[in-house]
Order: C-alpha cells, then sequence, then structure tokens
C-alpha cells in the first residue's frame, strides 16, 4: 500500500516538474498553478505513505525498519512541502522548476533502487531523541535545500545583470533584494535545524556507542557545514554581509551537507552500534 | 445583422486628424444614443484613445456603415476604414490584445476596451451581440498575455532603468533615489522612480540655485555637489545627467561608498554623454552601473522579443476568432432545429391525440406507452438530421434543405413541453446570430 502511495505520489512530482519546465518556456499562470497543485497533490500522498509505512513498521517510532532509500524520501517530501511554503509566502514559480526536478531525482533512486535495511541498534531505535535527530536533519537538509536553490537562482540572474544582459531569468524572477532576503531566512532556519540535529545525534550515538562525536565523515561533514552556516549568519549580522558572497557560502555550506549523506550511505553507519 | 467597425487609428491618420476626430470622454455617451438611433443600427461602442477612434456596431446591413462614419465627421471618411462582419470582428480582437497597438503589447488598450463598453452599457447600445464578442475578445487578449511574452520588458530607457530598479532592489518604497544633473530623460526616470513609491528624491546640481528649483519641480529634496560622496552611501539608486566633460562618480568615490554602504546594492543610472559615472565602478561588488548604450540595448531587446511573440500572439487570436465564429454559426443553425423539433412534435402530439381517441377504453400505462413510441419515432427520425445540422453549423446546404423540405420557413419554434423530449434554448432561438457567412 506505501509503495503504491509513494509511487502516485512521485508521479504528481513528476508532472508538476513537467508543468513547471513547461512554464519556464511558455509562462502561462495555469502552468504554474497546476505544477503548484500537482506537488501539493504528491506531498499530501506521500505523507500518507509515511503514515501507512510507520503504522506498518509496528509499536512506536518504528525506525528500525526504515530503509535507506526512505530518509532520501522524506527528504524529498519536506523539502516540497518547504517550498509550498515558501512559494505561498513569495510566489517563487522558478524554485518550482527547481524543486519538483530534483525532488523526481532524489526520489527515483530512493525507491526503485533496491536498498537494505538500516540495522540500528536496539536501545536507541524506538528512541524520542532518535526521531527528533532524524526530523530535524531531514527538516534542516529540506531548508538548506531549498536556501540552496535561491542562492544558485541569485548567482545566476545576479550576473545577468551584472553582465547586462537581463533575459528570461530574471524575468520570471522576484528582485534580487528578495531572493537574498529569503534565501537568508532560509539559510537561519536551516542552521536551526541542523543544530538541533548535531545536537541529538551526539546524544544518540552516546547512547548506542558511548561516544559522543565518533570520528566518522557523517559527523565531521555535519560539523564543517554547521560551521559555516554559523559563520555566514555572523558575517551577515556584523558585516551586513548580503548577495553573492552570502549566495556562495550557501552553496559551499550545502554542498557539505551533502558530504553528511554520502559519508552516511558510504560508511559503516555509527548507529549500527552493537547490533551490527 | 451584421458587425461593422469604422474609423481611424495610427495606422490610417496622423495624429493632426486624430485628435480632431477624437470624442471627448463626457460627450461619448450621447454620442452613442445618436449612433443607435440611425437607421438600421441595433447595437454601438465607441473606442476613442490617443490612438484610435472607431465605432463598433451591429447594423442590419453595410450600409449603416457610412452612416456611422458620419457620425464621426467629415474629417473621419477621408481616413476611415470600414470593415465588415468578421473582419470587424478580427478587428476587434486583435485591437483588444494589442495587436494593433502603436507599441505592441501596451497594457492600456485592454482598459480602454472595456471602459468603452461600460460606457456603451451606461448608454443603453450594448446588447446581447457586441456583449458576447467584447468577452470574446478580451478573452484572446488575456490569453495572449498569459500565454506569450508580448508583454514583457520596457521600452523606452527610462522605464527600462526604473524596471532594472524594481529587479534589484525589488519594492521601491522606502527607497532613496538621487538625481544628479538635470537631463530631461533622468527627470523623467526619477519621476517614474518616484511615482513606483520612492520615499526619497534628493536633487544635486552645479549651483543650489539650479538644484533648488528642479527640487521645486519634481517635488525633491536640494542637495549640494560637495555632498555626492555621503549622498551615494546613503542612496539606492543614483541617475546621473550633468553636463561634465569627466566622470562625476568615480570608482574610487564608490569604493569609498560601498564600504560605507556594508554591502547594500546601489544601481547607478547614467544617462548621458560623455559619461558622468566611471564604467569599471560596475566592477565592484553590489554596484550596478547602467549606461545610456546598456539600457538602449536592453530596450531593444524587449523590441525584439516581442516582435517575435507576434506570431504566436496572432495564432492565439485566430483561435479565439475560430471558435467564436463556430459558436455564432451554430447558433445560427439553431432556429432550423428548433422550428424542425417543433414541427415534429405537433405533428406526433395529433396523431396521439387521433390515436387515442379511436382506440376507447385504454388505460393510463397504455396510453402512455403511445406516446411513447410517437415521441421515440420522432427522436429516431430526428437523429441523424439534427447532428448532420448542428455538425454543419447551419453553413451548408442542409438548413436552407431542411427548410424548404419540411416547410419550416417562417414557423416559429414551439416550446417542448412533452416529458423526456429535449428543448433548444429560448435564447438560442430568438437571438439573432452576430455572423453569418455570405
Amino acid at each position: 500500500m506505501a509503495t503504491i502511495l509513494v509511487h502516485i505520489a512521485l508521479l504528481a512530482y513528476a508532472s508538476g516538474a513537467a508543468a513547471f519546465l513547461t512554464w519556464l518556456v511558455r509562462p502561462d499562470g495555469r502552468l504554474a498553478r497546476a505544477g503548484r497543485l500537482l506537488l501539493l497533490a504528491g506531498v499530501v500522498v506521500h505523507f500518507a505513505a509515511f503514515g501507512v509505512s510507520l503504522g506498518i513498521a509496528g509499536a512506536g517510532l518504528g525506525l528500525s525498519a526504515w530503509k535507506g532509500g526512505q530518509l532520501f524520501s522524506l527528504l524529498a517530501a519536506v523539502t516540497v512541502a518547504g517550498y509550498l511554503v515558501l512559494d505561498f509566502r513569495y510566489e517563487l514559480p522558478v524554485a518550482g522548476a527547481f524543486v519538483a526536478p530534483l525532488t523526481v531525482a532524489v526520489m527515483v533512486p530512493a525507491h526503485l533502487v533496491a536498498s537494505s535495511e538500516r540495522a540500528i541498534a536496539p536501545q536507541v531505535s524506538h528512541s524520542l531523541l532518535l526521531f527528533v535527530h532524524v526530523g530535524a536533519a531531514a527538516l534542516g537538509t529540506a531548508v538548506l535545500a531549498l536556501a540552496f536553490g535561491l542562492a544558485v537562482l541569485y548567482l545566476a540572474s545576479e550576473k545577468q545583470v551584472k553582465s547586462k544582459r537581463p533575459g528570461r531569468l530574471l524575468a520570471r524572477l522576484p528582485s534580487l533584494e528578495l531572493i537574498d532576503h529569503a534565501g537568508y531566512r532560509l539559510a537561519v532556519w536551516g542552521f536551526v535545524f541542523l543544530s538541533l540535529a548535531i545536537a541529538t545525534g551526539s546524544l544518540v550515538s552516546r547512547e548506542a556507542t558511548g561516544a559522543t562525536f565518533p570520528f566518522a565523515p557523517k559527523q565531521g561533514f555535519a560539523i564543517l557545514a554547521w560551521a559555516l552556516f554559523a559563520s555566514l549568519i555572523q558575517a551577515r549580522l556584523v558585516a551586513g554581509w548580503r548577495g553573492r558572497r552570502v549566495a556562495f557560502l550557501v552553496v559551499a555550506g550545502f554542498v557539505l551537507l551533502i558530504g553528511t549523506y554520502v559519508g552516511l550511505l558510504s560508511a559503516a553507519p555509527v548507529l549500527q552500534g552493537t547490533a551490527a | 445583422m451584421m458587425l461593422i467597425c469604422v474609423g481611424l487609428s495610427h495606422r490610417q491618420a496622423p495624429i493632426a486628424v486624430r485628435e480632431r476626430v477624437a470624442v471627448a470622454p463626457e460627450q461619448i455617451e450621447s454620442r452613442l444614443r445618436e449612433l443607435k438611433a440611425l437607421p438600421g443600427v441595433r447595437e454601438a461602442m465607441l473606442l476613442s484613445t490617443c490612438n484610435r477612434v472607431e465605432i463598433f456596431a451591429v447594423a442590419e446591413s453595410r450600409g449603416a456603415g457610412d452612416d456611422l462614419l458620419q457620425g464621426l465627421g467629415p474629417v473621419a471618411a477621408q481616413h476611415a476604414a470600414r470593415r465588415f462582419e468578421e473582419e470587424a470582428l478580427r478587428h476587434l480582437f486583435r485591437v483588444a490584445a494589442s495587436l494593433d497597438s502603436m507599441v505592441v503589447g501596451e497594457a492600456q488598450i485592454l482598459g480602454q476596451v472595456k471602459e468603452a463598453a461600460a460606457q456603451a452599457q451606461q448608454a443603453g447600445t450594448l446588447g446581447p451581440e457586441l456583449s458576447r464578442a467584447l468577452a470574446r475578445a478580451t478573452s484572446a487578449a488575456r490569453r495572449v498575455r498569459t500565454e506569450t511574452e508580448i508583454a514583457r520588458g520596457a521600452l523606452s530607457v527610462s522605464s527600462v532603468a526604473v524596471k532594472l530598479a524594481h529587479k534589484l532592489l525589488g519594492n521601491l518604497e522606502e527607497r532613496s533615489v538621487l538625481l544628479l544633473g538635470a537631463g530631461e530623460m533622468a527627470q523623467l526616470a526619477a519621476r517614474e522612480l518616484r511615482s513606483e513609491g520612492a520615499r526619497e528624491l534628493l536633487v544635486v546640481n552645479r549651483t543650489p540655485q539650479a538644484a533648488e528649483e528642479l527640487a521645486r519641480e519634481i517635488g525633491g529634496v536640494p542637495s549640494s555637489l560637495a555632498e555626492l560622496p555621503a549622498l551615494l552611501e546613503r542612496v539606492d539608486v543614483a541617475i546621473c545627467s550633468t553636463a561634465a566633460a569627466q566622470a562625476v562618480v568615480t570608482r574610487k568615490m564608490m569604493v569609498q561608498a560601498a564600504k560605507a554602504r556594508r554591502y547594500r546594492p546601489i544601481f547607478l543610472v547614467d544617462l548621458t554623454l560623455p559619461r558622468n559615472v566611471e564604467p569599471t565602478a560596475n566592477e565592484l561588488e553590489n554596484v550596478y552601473v547602467y549606461d545610456l548604450d546598456d539600457l538602449e540595448r536592453v530596450a531593444a531587446q524587449n523590441r525584439d522579443l516581442r516582435a517575435a511573440q507576434v506570431g504566436r500572439a496572432e495564432e492565439i487570436v485566430e483561435q479565439e476568432l475560430q471558435a467564436y465564429l463556430a459558436q455564432s454559426r451554430e447558433r445560427t443553425a439553431v432556429p432550423v432545429l428548433a422550428r424542425l423539433r417543433a414541427h415534429a412534435d405537433s405533428v406526433a402530439r395529433a396523431e396521439v391525440e387521433r390515436t387515442l381517441a379511436a382506440l376507447q377504453g385504454l388505460d393510463e400505462k397504455q396510453q402512455k406507452t403511445v406516446q411513447a413510441m410517437a415521441t421515440a419515432i420522432v427522436n429516431k427520425l430526428l437523429h441523424a438530421p439534427t447532428s448532420r445540422l448542428r455538425a454543419e453549423a447551419g453553413e451548408g446546404p442542409l438548413a436552407d434543405a431542411v427548410a424548404a423540405l419540411f416547410a419550416l420557413e417562417g414557423e416559429p419554434p414551439q416550446p417542448q413541453k412533452e416529458a423526456g423530449q429535449k428543448s433548444e434554448s429560448a435564447e438560442e432561438g430568438t437571438v439573432l446570430p452576430l455572423l453569418r457567412r455570405s
């Protein structure tokens, strides 16, 4: 049942992506509206699939039965939900043309490629801390993915203004000031969730393995990304940084964050602990 | 009944003629009533703008066109264009979609068409034919605006500057604008920025007197040239148009200003030659310099873009026009269908009554069975002719043939009262078609 729902969600995301990409070529407002509605339908069905999945998993928080791909699926769902909130606030269909295909690109390997179940230490598999950790990590990553998207859009459109060749992209975007403002706010929220994810992650790790900060690529990338976003916020507040340099930092920070997930997949999972 | 359009636009007459023919807003309603009082004229709408004075009317014959034209005066008659039926309708659609405008894609014309329709409504000269045509023309215009980029981009140097300021800074309210020099184009841009809500307009000129005078004229605040470095730290947009022989705003000045601005963007618009702003200032972070050439290039790009969209816009207008014509033709076919149906029903009803009178003693159920049989025979017999007539939309020979074969000419359609029988709407049976192909 959950699998069918996920496939329906994926279909809705793909259709939404097609609508947004067509909108880029032909700026018909109806296409953007269709794209939004399809993403909304997709995300509702997607969360319903998670609900069904957790129900099947049994008692408690049910994280022990999750497969690796499901974390990426959750990330995709939260990113789409975040985009819809962002779009409601700032009306950014261009970001939709970025988020929707990215979601499909993440969802396809997450669900169509077989992945093994994550072996999670029994002492933490039903822990509230683990649930908060995964939730905060997913929210933080989704919000920072959106900030990354806006940063890329900012850099591309700013280049058009600077080179005195304003093109279609600039015409379809709101002002640079607004993109900068929205991107920074997302970066701040992403930083908050990332901080929470790291803090709860260290506690979960201590419960599972006894080590608060085990030396592993995942933790290393997470700390680097966190430090970079902290510097970004500091630079904005103290020195007034904005525009290109903030956008570059957001891009770099998100790339580091992606390193966390690469580390999660490539290395032996820390949470595996004694259950391994 | 046919649609007629008479009048002139920028395509037929120079402004000297158009201004003599133009109808003042307060005279439009009385003029419309005069037009409707002309022989054979059923409906009328008058569109009077800077670029056109045109009458759209529904009349009984082409002859009304000359009478309508007289309503615009003798000067108009020498230059006016006359359009009838489909050509007139196509013109209405193209005008509303801004394809016949002097600046193709400009947004005002659709509002002007709607305003003209409202005035005709007010004067009581807008009837169902024109209303339907206007509704479809408006819908076509909206499609053109949403599905093409014909309205995208500003076309004049000053409006390109204002658009770019929007793209960089967003909402211009609470923004501060510096006007350096007194060039006309710069004043125009400054006024546009002010009308967009810019909070503050600072005026700097060579002499304090000139600055004060200009500030008074455009509602700004005068400031001295000596304060320029400080002002560049403060303002969000600077429009430069002094007659100075060398750069007034140097790169060095902007380096200092950028430090104090703490990365806040500034948009420098240079509207003179020789240039007032050192071009290398554009290399600085968050400093954007556009000179006359840059702005003109953007305007030219926008013009090219609009021109490239005209073909697609024309396609949309033609699609909408053909759809409207098809509907009109279907309406034309309806009276024949209604008459045919009424004729068949009346025959069936009479035969049922005679049969029931002959077959005494039938109970209620048996009587209903006889009635249902008669209805079924009529429906089955009429099914194929109805489909063919609808498909032909009253345009082919069948409509006339049916009318002749069944002697339907002049026979008014009867309302359908039998249960289960389809009936044509009263409106469709009586509405006069706007267009009938000759």
